[in-house]
């Protein structure tokens, strides 16, 4: 994905994301970090086309992802949201299918590609023995796993997330984020998402975008990071320690 | 046999009982078997049954089908299961509309159910856009659709005062007693019934789709304001033909969908049909015992709702 110049603005006042171009590369994992309101969600959510950029365009294999009618761009682009209601009295398997409207009308059967693709969704996210369970018997942990499950019987080459893991316990955390790697690395999906944890996001990211204040201040491998552009990004002090699993930061005060 | 299976076995089994009690009960009485064998003949009772009871019966259980149809549709494109028609305002606007057809221009006559559509929809277009911006906070719509209702209901009142000026005896227009319905009005009632009913059922799948959140259902491609629309479409038109035809009941399409879920699940699919049957149960039920309990007086189905669905509202709102 390609993001041109765009600013996007909710109040017509303050551009939450300003002037911004970036490339979103393809069947990586890309992490959006920064402080609360540096418009990190407001770009996850231009991307996904909840949000209508006031300038500039993305496009999504060369086309201009306004262009899409709705249903064709859920084929090719899925988002889990940080926070769902729980519908009650719903089946996982039920509300995984609902990740299948897009290929849906009125006139076709999708009934094998439907199952086939709710079959893998929910393989993929180790739900397959609670399919018949109610959503609101699972634990929260669980439940975003669920959500994803939808988003996977999309099939759609593109998984956003925003901030997947903020409600979560560290096992539901970890587990989570291994989840996405799996998707990833198994199934070439291209991955974006929103994290707070910056040590998530070096430990489980191929790319990163920095940003402050609606502007991106720095993008790459996540060895951009040192401790001098966390403490302009944050305002914290860190020290930078590396370890056999890479490195890792330690917040030592504001 | 599953559960829900029974259960739908067990409402159209009272619905048969009660269709047959009604029909034999009342100022003329007949036994069950004596019914049977006179159905069809041209015996002077048999024929009164038939001119009086079976529209007011048939009248009855669309009316029930309609409205409580109309409230699970209202709940699901309000996301609010307190919704009901006749609580937020929807057959006042219908009634309000329909009573200024009758009495303004009566040449219109024929197009009453079109103009009671349209004054449900300015209401239900009211609630919406007024709670709206509270994001739907059920509390705050039913506020809302409560002072809707209040406004209509008075507009209607005092259409009423001033009804004497006009020579139209307003209250045969607007009040809700199921007493002296002809085929005529089952005709009217049966046909934009029906037609409510299937397209609603139609809409299930959207329904189901409602209970996702706005982004969620978005990002999947669902155009929910066009789904919103729609089903808020038809939740008036059943509920502006149950008050064109049987005037303003309220609250049946708050109790019976909310029973309905307990008994057979959300699944719209089911819910529908299965809300449908139960609402005809319930207002037959209510008609008939009005009509028997202390001969020859009537008390009016919607009265007996009323009773009813009120402190039901208040157990509601409480467990909110």
């Amino acid at each position: 994905m390609q993001v041109s110049n765009i600013t996007v603005s909710h109040d017509g006042k303050i551009n939450h994301v300003d002037n911004v171009s970036t490339i979103i590369p393809r069947g990586k994992i890309t992490t959006i970090i920064g402080p609360n309101g540096c418009g990190k969600s407001t770009l996850l959510g231009t991307l996904s086309r909840e949000n209508k950029p006031q300038q500039g365009q993305v496009y999504l294999e060369e086309q201009d992802i306004v262009q899409y009618k709705p249903k064709e761009f859920a084929k090719k682009l899925a988002i889990v949201y940080q926070q769902n209601q729980t519908p009650k009295d719903i089946t996982i398997e039920k509300l995984v299918s609902f990740g299948r409207l897009p290929y849906q009308s009125m006139f076709t059967n999708t009934q094998d590609a439907d199952n086939e693709a709710i079959n893998w969704a929910l393989e993929s996210t180790n739900l397959l023995e609670k399919r018949y369970t109610d959503l609101e018997a699972l634990s929260g942990g669980e439940r975003q796993r669920v959500w994803i499950a939808m988003a996977l019987a999309q099939k759609a080459e593109i998984l956003c997330l925003d901030e997947p893991t903020t409600y979560l316990d560290m096992y539901y955390q970890l587990e989570l984020l291994a989840l996405i790697q799996k998707l990833n690395q198994t199934y070439g999906l291209t991955i974006v998402m929103v994290l707070h944890d910056i040590n998530q996001a070096i430990r489980y990211s191929d790319h990163l975008i920095m940003m402050k204040q609606g502007k991106i201040v720095a993008e790459g491998a996540p060895s951009l990071l040192t401790a001098k552009n966390i403490k302009e990004v944050y305002d914290v002090n860190v020290a930078f320690k590396h370890d056999e699993l890479g490195a890792y930061i330690v917040p030592l005060g504001v | 046999m599953s559960k829900k299976a029974m259960h739908f076995s067990i409402v159209v089994l009272l619905l048969l009982v009660a269709i047959g009690y009604a029909a034999t009960t009342g100022s003329i009485e007949m036994g069950f078997f004596e019914f049977f064998t006179h159905l069809f003949t041209e015996d002077s009772r048999m024929e009164a049954i038939r001119d009086l009871r079976f529209p007011r019966i048939i009248v009855a259980l669309f009316a029930g089908a309609a409205l409580s149809v109309s409230g699970v549709l209202l709940q699901s494109v309000m996301r609010n299961p307190l919704a009901d028609a006749g609580v937020i305002g929807i057959s006042a606007g219908a009634s309000f509309m329909k009573l200024f057809i009758i009495s303004v221009v009566p040449t219109l006559f024929f197009f009453t159910p079109l103009f009671a559509f349209l004054g449900g929809a300015l209401a239900c277009f009211l609630v919406f856009a007024l709670s709206w911006k509270s994001g739907l906070n059920p509390l705050k719509l039913i506020l809302v659709g409560i002072a809707v209702n209040a406004v209509f209901t008075g507009l209607t009142e005092a259409f009423i005062s001033l009804g004497g000026s006009l020579n139209v005896a307003a209250t045969s227009v607007v009040g809700s007693n199921l007493t002296m319905r002809t085929w005529d009005d089952v005709i009217v009632i049966a046909s934009y019934g029906m037609i409510g009913l299937l397209a609603a059922f139609a809409m299930y799948h959207w329904c189901n789709l409602l209970v996702l959140q706005d982004k969620t259902a978005k990002s999947l491609g669902f155009n929910v304001a066009r789904a919103r629309l729609m089903i808020a479409a038809i939740a008036v038109l059943l509920a502006a033909i149950s008050v064109v035809v049987a005037g303003v009941i309220a609250f049946v399409g708050l109790l019976v969908p909310h029973i309905a879920r307990r008994l057979v699940g959300y699944d719209h699919k089911i819910l529908i049909p299965y809300t449908a049957l139960a609402g005809a149960l319930l207002i037959l039920v209510a008609d008939t015992i009005g009509r028997t309990i202390l001969p020859p007086l009537e008390i009016p189905a919607s009265t007996i709702m009323a009773i009813i669905g009120g402190p039901f509202l208040i157990f509601l709102l409480r467990k909110e």
